[in-house]
Formats: C-alpha cells, structure tokens, sequence
C-alpha cells in the first residue's frame, strides 16, 4: 500500500514537472526564425511577385523560398529581379561580382512597401 | 528650340533633384514598454525604409509592424494580434519635416528639430522631438528618441497585463541613410 503511494506520488510529480516545462516553453520559447519553416511557396521570383500582388495580406508573413538574378548588392540585403529586397538573418559580406548571378533565398514575406515600390523579404538566408 | 531647352532644363532639374535624396530599406527602429520588475516589453524592426529629402528637409518613413522581432514568441504574437492587428493595419507611418535642415552642418553631430505626423492603426498623431544627424562617409547617420502614449492609437492594454506594459513608450531611431541615385 505504501509502496503504491509512493509510486503514484512520484507519477504525479513528473506529470506536474512535464506540465511546468511544457507551459514556460510555450511562455518563453523564442519566435521561430525563417530558416526553421517550410516554405509556402517555392520558385520563380517574378512568379512570385505576381501572386502576391492577387492577394497581398496572404502572404504577409509567410516564408517562400525563391529564385531570382540579384540585381543590387548593399550591406543589409540583396535585390532580386529589382523589385524584391532579401535582409538576411546576419550580416553576409556579399561581393558585387554577384551581381547578375542566379540565386535561391528563402526569407519571411514582411510585405510590400510602397515607397520604394518593392517586395520585402527579412530573415533570409541563401540556399543555392 | 524654346521647348527643348525648357525639357533639357527640367531634366537637369529632375536629375538634380533625385540626387538629393538620401533613403535606407534597413531602418532600425526599436521600442521599449518595460516596467521595472517585470518581464522587458521591448522589440527591434531593422526593416524601416527612409526616405528624406535634404533639399526640403522632408523625412516619410514606413515601419512595417509584423518585422517587430521580440525575444518571447508568445509577446511577439500577442503584439501583432491583440494590440496592433497588424493584418489589418500592416504599416506605421510617419510623414514630417526636419527643420532648418542644412547638409553644411553634418560634419559634426547636429540637433534639429522634427516634427510630423505618425499614423498607426489609421490614428494620426502629432510628433515632435528632436533628431540628430551626422554625415560619415557619404551616409547620413540619423538617430532619435521620443515617447507615445497606447491611447494615442487606441491600443486598449487589457487590464490584466496593465501592469506589465508602461504607459509610456519610448521609440528610438537609428537610420544610416544613402544617397539614392
């Protein structure tokens, strides 16, 4: 009988244990970066760009994986096909050689901005 | 040959123009909510675009709510669903002015005044601070710290976090803009 208890008790406590862990992961669990999800849409850069014009609130947040010609080199980013700006996660020291090479990037969509007439895309990261 | 002139004129005009505006797609702006002994309610968007014009010293700047990066998923979801519903109002927008603007006193670091209009969540509201500028090869280094108020935008904190979120928010600015050619 004591035995039992002693069982049940100890049952109980790695229950609440497993509990508490899993309610602070929920709690303070870091955001998911890009690199982590699977994409929602893979190809074309200039495909892309039409489907997000249908439907520009879809796609607000959403990772895609693309590919496109880098067309603009800065510090933050790269532009691809002109009209689509990729941040990456970390600083990448891209050389401007690679301006006008073929590239795939995976990246979050942050949505359209109107000033610059551009897509923009942050937390990315090359894959090809 | 009038007419020609006149377009020659107003195409050197327009190239003239377009040199003088300086922009970045990069933009750090970062917010800060915290109460003392709580938990730090505070986010980064390094993905501002700028665009100020240093002939009329105009500044419009678009700060894309959802790229506010927290470091608690859970705050950062709460932020984009409950308070700012950033699916439906996606944009902060701030249209202003730095006064008195003059590009001759960017060597060193300089104050000016800015002042404009901050829209978020359709709620417009008036700002004024003041904005430091320097210029560091051939960038021009923007930076800036003032305080807006959830009532402003009718950011309604429910009361059980009341506590947690200070009243005041303190909105800081560091944009390294570049010449847009």
């Amino acid at each position: 009988m004591k035995k039992n208890k002693i069982i049940i008790s100890f049952l109980f406590s790695v229950l609440i244990g497993i509990g508490v862990h899993t309610i602070y992961s929920y709690i303070y669990s870091a955001p998911a970066k890009a690199s982590n999800i699977v994409p929602v849409f893979k190809g074309d850069a200039n495909e892309f760009k039409y489907i997000l014009t249908q439907d520009l609130k879809y796609w607000n947040d959403k990772v895609v994986q693309i590919k496109g010609k880098i067309t603009y080199v800065d510090e933050y980013g790269i532009l691809l096909n002109k009209n689509i700006f990729c941040q990456f996660d970390q600083n990448i020291d891209i050389p401007s050689n690679f301006l006008n090479n073929h590239i795939v990037i995976k990246g979050r969509v942050v949505g359209f901005d109107e000033l610059l007439m551009e897509i923009k895309l942050n937390q990315c990261i090359i894959i090809q | 040959m009038n007419r020609i002139s006149l377009i020659i004129v107003l195409l050197f005009i327009c190239i003239f123009c377009n040199a003088q505006k300086y922009y970045t797609r990069s933009g750090l702006t970062e917010f800060k909510a915290s109460q003392i002994a709580f938990e730090p309610v505070e986010a980064i968007n390094e993905n501002t675009t700028v665009i100020f014009n240093i002939n009329s010293g105009e500044v419009v700047a678009h700060v894309f709510i959802a790229s506010f990066e927290f470091k608690n998923a859970l705050m950062q979801e709460h932020f984009n669903e409950n308070y700012m519903q950033s699916n439906l109002y996606p944009k902060g927008i701030f249209n202003g002015k730095i006064n008195n603007f003059s590009k001759e006193k960017l060597n060193t670091i300089s104050e000016f005044d800015l002042s404009g209009i901050l829209t978020i969540r359709e709620k417009e509201k008036n700002i004024k601070t003041k904005v430091k500028l320097k210029e560091v090869n051939n960038k021009i280094i923007v930076t800036s710290k003032f305080i807006i108020k959830p009532d402003y935008f009718d950011i309604e904190i429910p009361y059980v976090v009341r506590e947690k979120i200070a009243n005041q928010i303190q909105i800081t600015l560091n944009y390294k803009l570049d010449e847009k050619k």
